[in-house]
């Protein structure tokens, strides 16, 4: 016998029946919500990173303080084919007339930007796409225009070198939003040309790279080799945080649900295979009968098995790229940039996870029709020889808990998903099995209908028991996303309640602030957080000058060959935990708090000292507490916070963030009267954060829909299981006599009393395990918080997508607030 | 007893015990009985007496408890389930109560198998002219659900001799069948017998039936008690 031949003949009847369409309804479904979150993950994945190029400007950056990169770097990149723009970095103060304005100087060749675009509002007011500024040309801030008192066309000074303003900028690649001056962009051929680039100039050198991604790779693995001290590689991995995280977030709970549907199916393909194989009982004994050996006869049924299942897993995955696709076309306008291309990776592991679930949950039912007796062509009642304790059974909870294990990617986690799954498995079998005890012994008092049902259920007992555990465990898993789901989505639009700071304002000197609260109430901001703001230079730490060959991380050297910044309050800013030490109360002598990634990167222990030079003043403060301190919260962070007493002497400007009505007329007039501040406007990627939150957030409805169908499908298989049988007492109780009300009775009776067990342990399986996971989420310390360390650490992990966190947040110690 | 070329099949002192809920039932005991090939032999008895018991022991379906079975010199209590399954392909063919065709499968597909399971190459060729010989050459790619009982039983016969098989157990191969279409099946199956030069061990409550063959065995409570031969 061709197994093949016998598998596809036997298929090609079969493939009608029950059991073998919610074998392929679950594998689709399976392979479908896998493929679809998977994919569009990784989509949107690249399409951050290509996003995050353009918002560097380039797809990788060196850049270096004080002295120019080696020659070499710029050769080495062209020796890969890469494009090259270089930049250079400086504060420096513009004239016009008698107006003058302290600004940060872009100097940039004429390759830039290398990715994303420069756009500039020109003299009559409309923006345009525009080239890098030609010698003799500058484009500038907005700030730097209202600053100097001049309009495009007119013409200002830098280092000596008149020059015409081009434009204003509208965006331009490569800048920071919470920068501390207005920008002006000019050429560097000028720049070079005013000797403005001498020794001595504290400028910063960047040269941007980009290119194919393989020779990218290899320039930046040879960059890391030659990088000279005090220099850095900018990533595209560092940008885009924001972007990242808001999209991260999603896919957390995106890939809970798509995991739970697919072990949803897998219950529903298991209930499936036995029945299947219990039909199949009949024909294996005849094929035994007539001489098939049983690995033939194994080998057939498998085959017609996977002949079902590998055009199921290629619909669910040609299905799955479809929806993925919808739903990229869905969140693409927030992508900025090309497209990415499609990823072909997640589709197929979706495909190979469906043939594992496939062969994992089919399997056992599908190998013990290998013990079926010959005889039982004679004798119906002929029963297999049940073995009380078959391996086999352990399959389906090791492709479950690797199949968790891949997808939670997370050891520990995966532990406790399907630790808690098995759980509720193995307490739904004991509470059943009690139950049905009970229900035997008390069930006679019951109305007929309801009695018929359980005497069913008490006489198929294992099958009972195997229904009403995959009921359970599908009831839990939906449970358990009905529970997080919402509360997660909840936790996430909270992240950003409608009145976050979208405006931030810098140099707002201390005889200005009164004026400028006084305004900012007028025009009804909400939100106002005014902080006092010192930059200087750090210059020693314990008395001794640092140096950064002392420290291994190199950022280090940055902080202590470039400038720092230090403020001071009274209570500690909101998005701020202190995690080790106390606030400063109102000392005698200068007391600093630190962040946390700065205290490790400086190795600095409490009680140690630390002096700052603030223009012609000194001090010297003792770190007295250690702050966790959350990057993402849209709210301006320091490393370094004062005694409010000690700062308050120190020469100082203030930072504010607010929040207004976007495009609040007020704004413009707050602009005339305090020129010299300058106002950030980050309404535009407040908008898109949240335009991706609510994009996820249906995204998640969606994938929500995919569990409940497979919570669906398990329903069905869990009640085809007894079909048969029932058809076949229907018949016969309709011959004794029992009319059609008395037949449905019956029948609701079983259905009604299953339900209940099933729900019974349900309900009690589910909720400790949610519970326990709306505790943690409301344990994350303000959540939608990233750690400090976790937003400079190279792989990100959001602390506020509690799936991912929450083994790391166990590891951590005692940061539950 | 002992074995000689023209015995094509022999049991000696066959017993069968089974644990029930009432402790050890013995349903087969110390049967002893030899079939000379080409012969054919009818075991009759009352209903639960143990023919099938010992049908099924007979047709190395399962092992006794006790004694031996030789088929065509092969020691059937000796080989282990899948070296009888291998003799059973070659040797025999069944015939049952209730048809036993699958369900999935055409009656032409049906009758393949057999032939299917030695590896022929001609499986479809000779299972179509076995359709023919058993008056179904119209109802090549009928399925089961689509014939008349009757019909399914002939497609049975057509799968039972088309490999050729030394030895063709029927239990019961009328039981299901009203009287005119049984008494066409008999024909049929004995018409075939005659062709194939097949030995026949057949269990049949039908008189009649057990009347065509050359010798009748009496079965009692697990016991043999023969009659005429
Ligand atoms: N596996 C078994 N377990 C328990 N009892 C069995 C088993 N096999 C057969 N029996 C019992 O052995 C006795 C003989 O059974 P068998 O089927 O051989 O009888 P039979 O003569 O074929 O009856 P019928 O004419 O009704 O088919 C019966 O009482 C039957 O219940
Ligand atoms: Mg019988």
């Amino acid at each position: 016998m061709k197994p093949v031949v016998f598998a596809a003949r036997s298929l090609r009847r079969e493939f009608r029946h029950g059991e073998l369409a919610t074998l392929a309804a679950a594998l689709v479904l399976a392979v479908a919500a896998l493929g679809a979150v998977g994919t569009l993950a990784a989509r949107v994945e690249r399409a951050i990173v290509a996003s995050a190029a353009e918002l560097l400007g380039g797809d990788l950056g060196v850049s270096a303080r004080r002295s120019a990169l080696p020659e070499d770097f710029v050769d080495e990149a062209r020796r890969n084919g890469l494009a090259t723009n270089r930049i250079v970095e400086f504060s420096s103060v513009v004239f016009s007339g008698d107006a003058s304005q302290f600004t940060e100087i872009r100097a940039v060749d004429p390759a830039f930007p290398l990715r994303g675009a420069l756009s500039v509002r020109g003299a009559d007011g409309s923006a345009r796409a525009a080239a890098a500024p030609a010698p003799g040309e500058v484009y500038a801030d907005r700030a730097v225009l209202v600053g100097l008192g001049r309009s495009v066309g007119e013409r200002l000074q830098i280092g000596g070198r008149d020059l015409a303003i081009a434009g204003e900028i509208v965006n331009a690649p490569g800048g920071s939003v919470f920068q501390f001056a207005p920008t002006v962009l000019m050429s560097l051929a000028d720049a070079d040309a005013a000797g403005l680039l001498g020794p001595g100039s504290r400028a910063s050198y960047r040269l941007l790279v980009a290119g194919d991604a393989p020779a990218v790779d290899r320039y930046a693995a040879w960059a890391r080799e030659h990088l000279p001290p005090a220099a850095r590689l900018t990533s595209v991995e560092d940008a885009q945080q924001n972007l990242r995280s808001a999209f991260e977030r999603g896919e957390s709970f995106l890939r809970l649900a798509a995991l739970l549907a697919a072990l949803l199916a897998g219950i529903a393909v298991a209930l499936a295979a036995q029945r299947f194989s219990r039909r199949k009982t009949e024909e294996v004994a005849l094929l035994r009968c007539l001489g098939a050996s049983r690995g033939e006869i194994v080998l057939a049924l498998t085959l017609e098995l996977a002949l079902l299942a590998v055009p199921a897993c290629l619909i669910g995955a040609a299905l799955g790229l479809g929806l993925q696709e919808a739903a990229f076309a869905f969140a693409r306008e927030l992508l900025p940039g090309a497209v990415p291309a499609l990823p072909w990776g997640p589709s197929l592991s979706a495909f190979l996870i469906g043939l594992a679930v496939l062969f994992g949950f089919a399997l056992p039912p599908l190998l013990r029709l290998r013990d079926v007796e010959p005889m039982r062509v004679f004798r119906r009642d002929v029963d297999t020889r049940i073995r009380r304790f078959d391996a086999l059974y352990l399959l389906p909870f090791a492709v479950g808990a690797l199949l968790i294990l891949i997808e939670s990617g997370s050891g520990r986690l995966a532990g406790v998903l399907g630790g808690g799954l098995l759980g509720v498995a193995l307490a739904t079998l004991a509470v059943s099995l009690l139950l049905l005890k009970l229900l035997r012994a008390g069930g006679r008092r019951l109305p007929g209908a309801l009695r018929f049902g359980l005497a069913n259920l008490v006489r198929r007992r294992a099958l009972t028991l195997i229904q009403v555990g995959a009921l359970a465990l599908s009831l839990t898993a939906l449970d358990l996303l009905a529970v997080i789901g919402p509360s997660l989505l909840e936790r996430w639009r909270a992240d950003l309640p409608t009145d976050t700071p979208n405006y931030f304002v810098l140099n707002v000197q201390p005889d200005q602030r009164r004026d400028f609260e006084a305004r900012l109430d007028g025009l009804g901001a909400r939100n106002l957080s005014l902080l006092p703001l010192a930059a200087g230079k750090l210059v020693a730490i314990n008395g001794q000058p640092p140096r950064a060959a002392d420290y291994a991380d190199e950022r280090a050297g940055n902080w202590i060959e470039g400038e720092v910044r230090v403020s001071w309050s009274a209570e500690v800013p909101p998005s701020n935990r202190i995690v080790q030490g106390t606030w400063h109360g109102d000392p005698a002598t200068p007391q600093l708090s630190v962040d946390q990634s700065w205290f490790e990167m400086f190795k600095l222990a409490l009680g140690d000292t630390m002096t700052l030079r603030i223009g012609d003043q000194e001090v010297t403060a003792t770190v007295s507490s250690v702050r966790e301190v959350d990057w993402s919260s849209f709210r301006v962070n320091f490393f370094m916070m004062l005694d409010p007493a000690h700062g308050d002497a120190l020469p100082h400007s203030f930072i504010a963030s607010f929040h207004l009505p976007p495009d609040s007329a007020g704004l413009a007039e707050l602009s005339r009267a305090l020129p010299n501040v300058s106002l950030v406007d980050i309404n535009a990627i407040l908008d898109r954060v949240r335009d991706i939150i609510d994009r996820v957030s249906s995204a998640v409805t969606w994938v929500l829909g995919f569990s409940l169908i497979a919570g669906l499908l398990v329903l069905l298989a869990a009640l085809a299981a007894t079909a048969d049988e029932r058809r076949f007492e229907i018949a016969l109780l309709r011959t004794l006599g029992a009319n059609n009300g008395q037949l449905n009775a019956a029948v609701l009776g079983e259905f009604a009393a299953l339900g209940l067990l099933a729900g019974v342990v349900a309900a009690g399986g589910a909720a400790p395990p949610a519970s326990r996971w709306r505790a943690r989420c409301s344990a994350c310390p303000t959540t939608g918080r990233r750690s400090a360390r976790s937003a400079r650490s190279r792989s990100p992990r959001p602390c506020w997508s509690c799936w991912r966190a929450w083994p790391a947040r166990g590891a951590s110690r005692g940061r539950r607030r | 007893m002992t074995f000689d070329s023209d015995t094509v099949l022999s049991a000696q002192k066959l017993s069968k015990a089974v644990d029930g809920p009432d402790g050890r039932l013995t349903i087969l005991e110390e049967v002893s009985l030899s079939v000379a090939r080409g012969a054919s032999l009818a075991i009759v008895g009352a209903s639960g007496s143990g023919k099938t018991t010992l049908l099924g022991l007979l047709a190395g379906l399962d092992r006794p408890t006790g004694g031996a079975v030789t088929l065509d010199g092969e020691r059937l209590d000796t080989l282990d389930e899948e070296a009888r399954a291998r003799l059973r392909r070659r040797l025999v063919g069944f015939v049952f109560q209730s048809f036993h065709l699958l369900p999935a499968l055409s009656a032409e597909e049906n009758v393949m198998l057999p032939l299917e399971l030695e590896g022929r190459d001609d499986a479809r060729e000779r299972a179509q002219q076995a359709l023919g010989d058993v008056g179904l050459g119209k109802r090549l790619h009928h399925y089961p659900h689509q014939l008349s009982g009757g019909e399914q039983q002939r497609v049975a016969l057509a799968r039972a001799f088309v490999h050729g098989p030394a030895l063709l157990f029927a239990d019961e191969p009328t039981g299901n069948l009203d009287q005119r279409t049984g008494a066409a099946i008999t024909d049929l199956l004995f018409a075939m017998n005659g062709e194939h030069a097949t030995t026949l061990v057949l269990v049949t409550h039908d008189p009649k039936l057990a009347a065509r063959c050359a010798r009748t065995v009496h079965m009692r409570d697990g016991r043999l008690i023969e009659d005429a031969a």
